[in-house]
C-alpha cells in the first residue's frame, strides 16, 4: 500500500488492519503537508519503519497476530525507529490502555471514531516534535567547529562498527590522529589560527577518506577515523595519504609554519579475538604516542588480526 | 397474511427506512461513502455466515471492523449495533445456547440494517 510518488513531504505511516480506515484517512488527510503511507499488519509496519524515513506513526491497537502494543514495543526497542513519535489509535477509551501505551513510549492517543480536526492537529504536533528531535539529534552529534562527527558520534559509530566486525568477522581499522605541536600555534598565532588548523585537518580528513569511512573530532586537536571493511594494510595507505596531504598544506596565516599530524592505527583483516572496543581504541592510541615519541609526522600500524595478536602475545 | 398487509406493516415500521450517511454532504467523502455502501451488504452477509457457522472469533473481528468503519463513514447507528455484536462474541469465551441465539438475532438485525444504508 506504499505510495510510490517521491516528495519532500514528511512521511506518516498509518498502521491499521482495516482497509476502511486506510481509505478514510487517505481521503481525509490528502490536503495535509505530509505523505501518508500504509501498513495493514504489524510486521509490515516494522519493516517500513526501518527502511523509510518515517516522521510519525499512526498505530491501531486492535490488530490480529501482532497487536499495536507489540508493534510499539518493537519500534521502541530498535535504535533506528526508537525516536519516531507514535500516535496510538484505539476504539477503546480505556485508561488502562492509555497508560500502557504511554508507558511503552507512545507520544499521543486518539480514540475512534476520529474527530478529524483533532486528529489533524495532533498529527501536526507530533510532526513538529519529530522535526525538533531530528534537529537536536543532528546538533548533538556534530562538532560545531569542524562539522565532523563529535566524540558522542564517534562512540556510537565505533561501537556499531566494532560489534558488526566482531559478529561477522569483517575487516575493520581505526586511526587516531593528533596535530603535532598544536599548542605552539595557539600560543604564537592566537586561537583563530588554531581553529583554522583544526578546520583544515577536518577538510583533509573528509577529502582523503572514502565515502564509507567515518571521520570524527575526538576532542581538542585529536581526531579519529573509522574505516569499515578495511584491513590494516589498506588503512595504512589512507592514513599515509592524509599525513602527506597535511604536511603539504600551506597556511595563509603562517606560511612559514607547516602543520603535521601523527597517526596511530589499529586494524584487523577479520575477527577481533578477545579484544573489546575500548582495548582496540587503546591500541590505536598507543600507536599514536609511539609515532609522537619517535619523531612525529608519521603513521604507526598495529595489526590486530587474531593469529597475529596471539603470536605477538607469545613473543612478548 | 395478504401481500398488501405485509407491505403496509413494512411501510409503517422504521425497519424499512433508508439510513443516510451523516457525511453525505461532504464532497471529499462522497466517493468513499458510495464504495462503502456498495460493499456493506456483502460485509453483513459474511458476518451472518460466520455467526451461523459459530466462528465467533471471526464474528468479533468483522463486527469490530464494521463498528469502526461505520463511525468513520457517517453511520453511527449501524456502528452501535455492530459494537453490540462485538461485545456478544468476546475473545475466547464459550457461549451458551441462549447467548448464541441472541447473537444470531442481533447479527440478523444488523444485516437488515446494513441493507438500508444509502450514500445520499
Amino acid at each position: 500500500m506504499t505510495s510510490t510518488t517521491p516528495t519532500n513531504l514528511p512521511l506518516v505511516l498509518l498502521v491499521d488492519d482495516s482497509v476502511d480506515v486506510h481509505r478514510l484517512l487517505q481521503a481525509r488527510l490528502r490536503h495535509e503537508q505530509f505523505q501518508l503511507i500504509g501498513a495493514t499488519s504489524g510486521a509490515e509496519a516494522l519493516q517500513l519503519a526501518e527502511t523509510m524515513p518515517v516522521a510519525c506513526i499512526l498505530l491501531d491497537l486492535d490488530m490480529p497476530v501482532m497487536d499495536g502494543f507489540e508493534v510499539l514495543r518493537a519500534l521502541k526497542d530498535k535504535s533506528s525507529t526508537h525516536s519516531v513519535p507514535v500516535i496510538v489509535l484505539s476504539g477503546l477509551n480505556s485508561s488502562d490502555d492509555k497508560v500502557t501505551a504511554f508507558d511503552l513510549g507512545a507520544t499521543d492517543y486518539v480514540t475512534k471514531p476520529f474527530d478529524l480536526s483533532e486528529l489533524r492537529a495532533r498529527l501536526r504536533a507530533s510532526l513538529r516534535l519529530n522535526h525538533l528531535l531530528t534537529l537536536l539529534a543532528e546538533r548533538a552529534d556534530v562538532d560545531g567547529l569542524t562539522g565532523l562527527g563529535n566524540r558522542a558520534h564517534f562512540n556510537k559509530r565505533w561501537s556499531e562498527q566494532f560489534a558488526e566486525a566482531s559478529r561477522y568477522g569483517h575487516a575493520l581499522s581505526l586511526a587516531m590522529l593528533d596535530v603535532d605541536h598544536f599548542k605552539k600555534i595557539n600560543d604564537t598565532y592566537g586561537h583563530p589560527a588554531g581553529d583554522e588548523v583544526l578546520q583544515r585537518v577536518a577538510s583533509v580528513l573528509q577529502s582523503s577518506c572514502r565515502q564509507f569511512d567515518v571521520p570524527c573530532r575526538f576532542g581538542g586537536e585529536e581526531f579519529a577515523l573509522i574505516m569499515p571493511n578495511t584491513g590494516p594494510a589498506d588503512a595504512a595507505k589512507v592514513a599515509e595519504r592524509i599525513r602527506q596531504e597535511m604536511a603539504d598544506l600551506q597556511f595563509p596565516r603562517h606560511p612559514e609554519q607547516r602543520m603535521t599530524i601523527s597517526i596511530g592505527l589499529a586494524g584487523t583483516d577479520g575477527g577481533v579475538g578477545a579484544m573489546n572496543a575500548e582495548e582496540w581504541l587503546e591500541s590505536a592510541d598507543k600507536g599514536l604516542y609511539q609515532a609522537k615519541r619517535t619523531g612525529r609526522n608519521k603513521v604507526t600500524v598495529n595489526n590486530l588480526t587474531p593469529s597475529q595478536t596471539l603470536r605477538l602475545a607469545k613473543a612478548g | 397474511m395478504s401481500k398488501r398487509s405485509a407491505q403496509s406493516i413494512g411501510l409503517t415500521g422504521s425497519s424499512s427506512e433508508q439510513i443516510r450517511s451523516q457525511l453525505a454532504d461532504d464532497a471529499d467523502m462522497a466517493e468513499l461513502i458510495e464504495q462503502f455502501v456498495r460493499e456493506l451488504p456483502e460485509r453483513a452477509e459474511s458476518l451472518l455466515r460466520a455467526a451461523r457457522q459459530a466462528e465467533f472469533e471471526q464474528v468479533r473481528r468483522l463486527a469490530h471492523q464494521l463498528k469502526g468503519a461505520c463511525g468513520g463513514y457517517g453511520f453511527p447507528q449501524i456502528g452501535e449495533l455492530a459494537g453490540s455484536v462485538e461485545q456478544m462474541s468476546p475473545k475466547g469465551a464459550a457461549l451458551s445456547n441462549q447467548e448464541v441465539e441472541r447473537l444470531l438475532q442481533t447479527v440478523n438485525e444488523l444485516n437488515s440494517m446494513c441493507k438500508r444504508a444509502v450514500a445520499r
